[in-house]
């Protein structure tokens, strides 16, 4: 099996790796950095699930190569949380109950994260197109249209802080 | 007292689950374990003539392979939930037939998953292709080819019923309303994929299962039997599941697990991808329907007969459940006091069918529902109108259908009335006039339905004549800890519907305590929750059986509380009440005990216990729902127990050009009885709806006549996405079932039961102009389109 050696930095932590040229991102992520808050849905890039932020862009990790990795910064919904808390949006997701199983949690949060770092103040229809790469089989998505606004608006309100 | 019991908390599982800290099966690994990845047969009938697997098994990395063959020496076959007339052996590995394409002929566990599949294409497996049987109504044809040749049919099971005087209503009516409905293949795909790891212990010769599977009752004892081992060397654990919605149980894939960990020595993981689990776990049957409506010229509707193909696909494993659930429950809301239903359960070479959200009822509601509209339509009458003259009204409660259902409470009419209200019925109806008028094509759809909770397997007697199991029951257990803290667990495993938070809500109330104080389990354990045969997250059953389970374990400790309290207190028990963690007498102010010291006594000062007490503080209890009852003389059936009910009215709008639907709006009003969390409820009727809304526009497991699935990936087999569907907007009733501890009634089902008819209703009345009938889903903009181009074809 072909190996590639690889750098990279995962939720602001350097680390260097050999890895086989076939082991997809989400699959690094968890398997061998333990970072298992990532999940993988239906490994064909349709459902958002394992969407990470790769140099604060949004990316599928499980139709990426953990190889295409190098030099980038990766955030995972693990470096999306704050030290003993919720983040903004963590927090209007828990409070909008914004999850039922949690399974796309992750990537839907990465998906929140970039809108509200480009559109502070999302209309609803902003929302709801930018979270159209996501498949939540739970909420039928009222809710997660909800805590996203609920977290816009408290950003907004509070701009010292990270969403 | 009832302070969070109604009270919309956040949940408890969020802290985790919104931080990346949850633990779902594939989060799980175990010490050493390997991954497995299993061949499937890409025929959809075949008979396996030679397989060689030795290639795959020299492969460096792989620890164990497996074969139909082999699996069909170490181990018996799964049971079936019905007895078949001869016996149909389904072991967990095909053997020597297919009887659909994906269906597992081989398994290997390797060090990785990557290598266990490049493993896979070393085993070489010689097939004599045998015709397809795709189109359920040409499986019953005698001519057909057939799954199970020594079956003589492909007919599991066929019955008529007929409950007071049918023939009779039929001769009397006014009219008579005739139409043929068709239910497509869909699932509600939960974004977890199902999956199991198995570890064997050769020194106890015992199992440990680490699964998502939802009704571990059941599966342990399909477990025992096939491995042949005592139940009591089974263990089976539930983590954090990502969604299941009925769908995620597949015992056979249990069993390979445990067949190669015992073969590899190792611990096995197996984990569908997203192919295995649209292509072979289960999808809601589909079917096909004949509804005949007898009616009077005003509109009453005095009688109903029903014919109800059901496809089960290669389904032994709980086959005829489409029909029989739907049997009690087949005059929807509606009084109608004659009916026969004549079932059909149909085995096809297509993946096997089973529970999925809603299972069955969408389809009752869907046939049930058009047949009121074309009915309306028919005597230029307002739907809605035609509807509320039919209704059960709420002074008949609890009403009994005539194939025996009962309807224990509720106000179909007021649910209507509210739901037409929200929705702004009137000023939608002129609205619509004035569009049609601009060329547009706008339709007002309205569906309602009851939603059933609770499943009685008494209602299999009808099928086979004997009792194997029945009622409807759960188990749970409360326990104060030495610290005065509470742990609770439950044999249900939540999949998403928030009970760590719900049965905290409850214990809290119970023990006078905070739900922060109550730690509830997360999933399941079968050596330490306490569960029944009939335990699982199935059936909508939390407040049918769980919530008088958790009460009971809850109120035997609260009880043992008050004695050790009024024994220290030296007061009478009955002078005792808890509140804000202390044991109180009653009109005394601050006299009283701390739980936290009670429970010192309980586990540490013994001495300090009422004579005779036992130490500790903890109780389990199970909770038998009181409705059960086993199948009538006169074959009247009580499949499911206590129904909520609910009311639909959508607004679509299609476009001339390319047929696409565009939900425009979506109105739901439900009555689930009381509420007892309802964010939690709310959410739920979110969820439902949009899975009903996916059925009705998108989602269809298509198959070609060869037998092949046409519609695998998620790019094919579309899943709605957050610009297909409305913002639900939801209102309630609450009428609480007399009949359930709290009041409280089933709510995971209800909205993905009336929302595909809710949305054909609309879409043939945005398309009045052309008089076409919608008689199956999904609208998809093809079929619109087509519709929109030849009207003719679908009068």
């Amino acid at each position: 099996m072909n190996e590639v050696a690889v750098r990279l930095r995962v939720n602001g932590r350097d680390v260097t790796a050999s890895v086989a040229a076939r082991r997809s991102l989400a699959d690094f992520l968890r398997e061998d950095l333990g970072l298992t808050g990532t999940h993988v849905g239906c490994e064909h890039g349709v459902c958002g699930a394992c969407t990470v932020l790769v140099d604060g862009r949004t990316a599928r990790s499980c139709l990426l190569l953990a190889a295409q990795l190098e030099g980038a910064e990766v955030t995972t919904v693990e470096g999306l949380t704050p030290a003993g808390g919720l983040s903004v949006l963590q927090g209007a997701f828990r409070e909008c109950h914004a999850l039922q199983c949690g399974f796309c949690t992750a990537g839907m949060l990465a998906t929140a994260h970039e809108l509200l770092a480009e559109n502070p103040a999302p209309t609803r229809q902003d929302i709801r197109d930018a979270i159209a790469g996501n498949l939540c089989m739970c909420t039928g998505y009222v809710n997660i249209v909800r805590a996203i606004e609920l977290a816009a608006r408290r950003l907004r309100e509070s701009t010292a802080e990270r969403p | 007292m009832t302070r969070w019991v109604g009270a919309p908390l956040p949940r408890k599982e969020d802290a985790r689950l919104t931080t990346g800290r949850g633990l779902y099966l594939d989060d799980v690994a175990r010490p050493g374990q390997l991954h497995a990845a299993m061949l499937r047969s890409p025929h959809a009938h075949a008979r396996v003539v030679a397989l060689d697997a030795s290639a795959a098994t020299r492969l460096p990395g792989v620890h164990a392979v497996l074969t139909g063959a082999e699996a069909a020496a170490a181990s018996r076959p799964i049971r079936p939930l019905i007895p078949t007339p001869v016996p149909l052996p389904d072991w967990c590995l095909a053997v020597d037939r297919v009887r659909y394409a994906g269906e597992p002929v081989a398994a290997v566990a390797a060090v990785d998953r990557a290598t266990a599949e490049d493993a896979l294409e070393r085993i070489h497996v010689e097939y004599e292709p045998l015709p397809p049987v795709v189109d359920p109504e040409a499986a019953l044809r005698p001519d057909s080819p057939l799954l199970y040749p020594e079956l003589g049919t492909n007919v599991l099971w066929h019955d008529v019923f007929a409950y007071g005087d049918v023939e009779g209503a039929f001769a009397r009516a006014d009219g008579v309303l005739r139409e043929r409905f068709a239910i497509q293949r869909y699932a509600s795909t939960p974004l977890e994929t199902f999956g199991a790891i198995a570890e064997y212990d050769a020194g106890l010769d015992a199992y440990t299962f680490w699964t998502n599977d939802q009704r571990p009752g059941l599966t342990l004892a399909i477990l025992a039997e096939s491995l042949g081992v005592p139940q009591a060397r089974l263990r089976l654990v539930t983590p954090d599941v990502g969604g299941a919605f009925g769908n995620k149980r597949r015992p056979a894939y249990l069993l390979v697990c445990a067949l190669l960990a015992r073969r590899a020595g190792r611990p096995v993981k197996y984990l569908e991808d997203r192919l295995e689990n649209l292509g072979a776990l289960m999808h809601a049957c589909n079917g096909v329907m004949d509804v005949e409506l007898a009616y009077r010229a005003d509109g009453t509707v005095v009688a109903l007969r029903v014919r109800d193909v059901a496809d089960e696909g290669k389904n032994l494993v709980s086959p005829t459940q489409h029909n029989l659930i739907k049997l009690g429950n087949i005059v929807n809301g509606y009084r109608i006091g004659a009916v026969a239903y004549e079932a059909y359960s149909v085995l096809t070479t297509k993946c096997p069918s089973g529970a999925n959200r809603g299972i069955g009822k969408p389809f009752m509601c869907f046939a049930v529902e058009r047949a009121m509209a074309l009915l309306a339509r028919r005597l230029a009458m307002d739907p809605a109108e035609l509807r509320l003259r039919n209704y059960v009204r709420a002074g008949e409660m609890p009403y009994t259908t005539p194939p025996g259902a009962q309807y224990d409470s509720g106000d179909y009419p007021a649910t209507l009335r509210r739901a037409l209200e929200r929705f702004d019925y009137a000023g939608w109806r002129a609205a619509q006039a004035r569009a049609r008028g601009e060329g547009r094509l706008l339709g007002i759809g309205i569906a309602t339905s009851v939603e059933p909770a609770g499943t009685n397997l008494a209602s299999y007697e009808l099928i086979t004549g004997r009792r194997a199991a029945s009622g409807s029951a759960e188990a749970a257990m409360v326990r104060v800890e030495p610290d005065g803290r509470v742990r609770a667990a439950l044999g249900d495993p939540a999949s998403g519907q928030g009970y760590e938070t719900v049965v905290a809500q409850i214990v809290a109330d119970e023990l006078g305590l905070t739900p922060a104080d109550v730690d509830v389990e997360r999933g399941f354990d079968s050596s330490t929750t306490p569960w029944l045969y009939l335990s699982g997250n199935y059936s909508n059953k939390f407040s049918v059986t769980d919530v008088g389970a958790v009460l009971g374990a809850a109120r035997a400790v609260r009880d043992k509380l008050r004695r050790i309290a009024a024994h220290r207190l030296e007061v009478a028990v009955d002078d005792v009440e808890l509140a804000e963690a202390e044991a109180r007498v009653r009109g005394v102010p601050g006299r009283g005990l701390a739980i936290r010291e009670l429970a010192r006594t309980a586990y540490a000062d013994v001495l300090g216990l009422p004579p005779g007490e036992p130490p500790g503080l903890e109780a389990r209890h199970a909770h038998q729902n009181p409705l059960a009852r086993p199948v009538g003389a006169d074959r009247t059936v009580r499949s499911q127990l206590v129904f909520s009910n609910a009311a639909h009215c959508c607004l679509v709008e299609i476009d001339r050009r390319t047929g696409a639907v565009r939900l425009l709006k979506h109105v739901v009003v439900h009555d689930c009885g009381r509420e007892l969390n309802p964010l939690i409820v709310e959410g739920m009727v979110h969820g439902s709806t949009v899975h009903g809304l996916g059925a009705a526009l998108l989602e269809e497991f298509r198959y070609d006549d060869s037998g092949q699935l046409l519609t695998a990936t998620f790019m094919d087999y579309l899943k709605p996405t957050a610009l297909d569907v409305p913002d639900i907007e939801v209102d309630r009733l609450e009428h609480p079932s007399p009949f359930t501890p709290l009041g409280a009634k089933g709510v995971g089902e209800g909205g993905s039961i009336p929302a595909p008819a809710a949305v054909a209703n609309a879409v043939e009345d945005a398309l009045a102009e052309l008089g076409v009938t919608v008689r199956s889903l999904p609208l998809t903009p093809e079929r619109v389109w087509r519709w929109l181009q030849n009207p003719e074809e679908v009068r």
